[in-house]
């Protein structure tokens, strides 16, 4: 019991797929320019994460190996499009808002990343908690740079002006904006990491 | 189809929207492989290529496949299995005839499969070409230039920024900054300069 | 005795002057202009420059100390940079744009690559991109000249950019500085005092600035007209951050290539660049893009043009 809290915890900061293991940075930057936004990727690509792992870990001793990397992606396809099809329905707003990344989820190189290191080499038990660590992480991820990248660049955090009378710097919510900020932020944390050794 | 659409592409591509600094796609490849301009150049040239043809196919698949089956929500699965086959066939291919090529290209080949660039530009495409099922005036040679000024984008960010890195490995940059997050603040600084072309019009 | 060995990359250039004395001579340079600025549009114009020097001292000073480096400020770089920042910005604008614009030149363009030498980018436009994307409203906002009421007025290529009239503008307006712009970059006579005076003393060479000005000037005369071979380089040339952007900023050792082919390579990349902004762009401006953007290739073009070493392949 205490390993599987355990392959939960690790993904959210000991390996944090962001922060530590710089993957899925593609979406991740696209997608936090606003706390909304960043807290829809992250649930749709923990979805996606958690059954891809499980499916994943139980047919893993039926797939050969020369093909594994397409068995798997047909199967993380297959959720990342009821993923979308389900966001279509329930949620449009949301769909039109992270666009053409919610496909994208699928080259997302944390679902791939997880299924290929964890979830082809371990039970379900493990791999379904790995996935909802692994999410959770990229979801608290999302969710800090697109708070720091909404409030300055907007002054509003979920959409709820916090700062008045203050200018926004639209280049926060831009493209160079999103790469300073995580730049910026993975300097910060390796600096931290440095004074805990 | 005219000139000025073609140009538009070619301009808006490489430029205005490039795809690793504008539309962040391909970006794990970009900061990981980006260290010299060697392998940067040979990823960016294989990546070129098979955005190029995976543009071709997938618009074929589109437009003969799913949509006259009225299958359209299976864009996702159908053009990522067709990457990950042309990447295959691409490994196969450069590993019977050139196999010191293939030994050189390492593990980057297969890492093709998942740079969100070149799925990001078979779905650009369907998105942009292509109105509700119907399929828009040229949209094929549109898509297929597009895949190859898609290329050349991701080329020219590689090679600036190896460069850029190449150079920076004699420098004594802060060590909290090595690597990643310095590569972040670099494609920031490149990405700010891009902006000049916004608004462009011909 | 204490014996240090300092191990860098090449190029070695073994000269009289120290390069902290030659940023302060760039320093000494580009007074006129200062003077021209401050004259021209009045107080708000003073205040612009003494907040981007104070802040751009005080943000080199702060993060070497909190790095534990060695405090540098006397060089004279920062100060340059803050001098060249505050030059780049139009006189009118609130007194936080050029604190937190040198603070972002500094620390984004300069510090995090290491510090002098180091750095890809020429930091003060570094700043000045950084503050054109966060604060487009007040970064083109102008002052009318010799009006110091701070009455608001279009520069004379953004007038052009949208079509309106440019007559009023002769050229001999353009020269002395009598239109609205940045602080540095109007008076073109007070910049050209300080571009000669560094070309005599050999600070910077031809190289860059005759190329840069020349294919701006090419390819605004070929295409910046009602018909292709009827642009008015001539205004092209004498208007918005050009001469400032050629002589002083384009210049920067660092940031540009090291040979001379290299220069001439860079210079041309520039002056096309600024004038496919202008003529095509969405901006009516276009140096600071453009010297950014070939800071950027700048290694590249290193790789191809050096020199080859006797001995080597």
């Amino acid at each position: 019991m205490r390993k599987i809290i355990q392959e939960c915890v690790k993904g959210i900061i000991k390996e944090n797929p962001t922060f530590v293991l710089a993957l899925g940075l593609c979406p991740t930057l696209a997608v936090s320019i606003s706390m909304v936004n960043g807290l829809g990727m992250g649930i749709a690509a923990t979805f996606v994460l958690v059954f891809s792992n499980i499916i994943i870990s139980m047919i893993k001793n039926f797939v050969p190996d020369k093909i594994r990397i397409p068995c798997f992606i047909v199967v993380i396809a297959t959720f990342v499009t009821i993923t979308e099809l389900l966001m279509k329905a329930y949620s449009p707003a949301l769909n039109r808002a992270l666009g053409i990344y919610v496909p994208l989820i699928v080259v997302n190189c944390i679902v791939l990343g997880r299924a290929e290191a964890f979830a082809s080499k371990n039970n379900v038990w493990y791999s379904l908690f790995d996935g909802i660590g692994m999410g959770i992480g990229f979801t608290l991820a999302l969710l800090l740079i697109s708070g720091i990248r909404e409030l300055f660049g907007s002054g509003t955090l979920f959409g709820l002006t916090v700062v008045k009378g203050f200018e926004p710097a639209f280049v926060i919510g831009m493209p160079s904006g999103a790469l300073l900020v995580i730049g910026l932020l993975l300097g910060l944390f390796n600096v931290i990491k440095g004074r805990k050794q | 189809m005219t000139v000025a659409a073609f140009l538009t592409i070619f301009i808006s591509a490489i430029f205005i929207n490039n795809v690793i600094l504008s539309r962040f796609l391909g970006l794990c490849s970009f900061i990981a492989i980006s260290k010299q301009t060697k392998p940067a150049l040979a990823m960016s040239l294989a990546v070129m290529f098979v955005t190029t043809m995976s543009s071709i196919i997938t618009w074929l698949i589109y437009r003969f496949l799913l949509i006259p089956l009225n299958m359209t929500y299976l864009r996702t699965i159908s053009f990522i299995l067709v990457i990950a086959a042309f990447v295959q066939l691409v490994e196969m291919v450069i590993k019977k005839f050139a196999p010191a090529l293939y030994r050189f290209f390492g593990i980057y080949l297969p890492l093709i499969t998942v740079n969100c660039a070149v799925l990001g530009v078979a779905v650009l495409n369907s998105d942009m070409f292509f109105n509700q099922g119907k399929v828009l005036p040229g949209s094929f040679f549109y898509s297929a230039f597009q895949g190859i000024c898609v290329g050349l984008g991701y080329t020219l960010a590689m090679l600036l920024m190896s460069a850029i890195r190449e150079r920076l490995e004699l420098c004594d940059v802060p060590k909290a900054l090595k690597d990643f997050p310095l590569g972040f603040i670099i494609a920031a600084i490149m990405s700010l300069s891009f902006m000049g072309f916004n608004g462009f019009k011909f | 005795m204490e014996t240090k060995f300092l191990v860098s990359g090449s190029p070695h250039m073994h000269t009289r002057e120290s390069s902290s004395r030659i940023m302060w001579m760039v320093v000494l340079s580009l007074v006129p202009a200062g003077i021209s600025g401050i004259w021209i549009f009045g107080k708000p114009a003073l205040w612009t420059i003494i907040m981007a020097i104070a802040s751009a001292l005080f943000a080199e000073a702060g993060i070497q100390f909190l790095t534990k480096k060695k405090i540098s400020i006397l060089d004279g770089s920062a100060f340059l940079t803050g001098l060249l920042l505050a030059y780049n910005l139009g006189p009118g604008v609130p007194f936080w744009i050029p604190i937190i614009g040198s603070f972002a030149a500094i620390a984004i363009g300069k510090m995090v690559f290491g510090g002098l030498g180091q750095n890809i980018f020429n930091p003060a436009l570094v700043g000045r991109v950084f503050l054109m994307a966060s604060w487009p409203k007040y970064m083109t906002t102008f002052i009318q000249p010799f009006n110091y009421d701070t009455v608001t007025s279009a520069t004379p290529l953004a007038l052009l950019k949208e079509g309106k009239a440019i007559e009023h503008i002769n050229y001999l307006n353009l020269f002395m500085g009598n239109h609205s712009g940045c602080i540095g970059e109007v008076s073109i006579l007070a910049l050209l005092l300080g571009a000669a005076f560094l070309l005599l003393r050999g600070y910077i060479s031809w190289h860059i600035p005759v190329s840069f000005i020349a294919a701006t000037g090419a390819l605004t005369y070929l295409f910046a007209g009602k018909s292709p071979f009827s642009g008015d380089w001539i205004f092209h040339i004498l208007s918005g951050g050009l001469i400032l952007g050629a002589f002083f900023m384009a210049t920067d050792y660092v940031t540009s290539p090291l040979t001379r082919k290299g220069h001439i390579i860079f210079g041309i990349g520039c002056g096309l660049l600024t004038a496919v902004i202008r003529i095509w762009g969405g901006y009516p401006e276009g140096v600071s893009y453009a010297i950014l953007m070939m800071n950027a290739a700048a290694p590249l073009i290193d790789r191809f043009t050096k020199n080859r070493v006797y001995g080597a392949k």
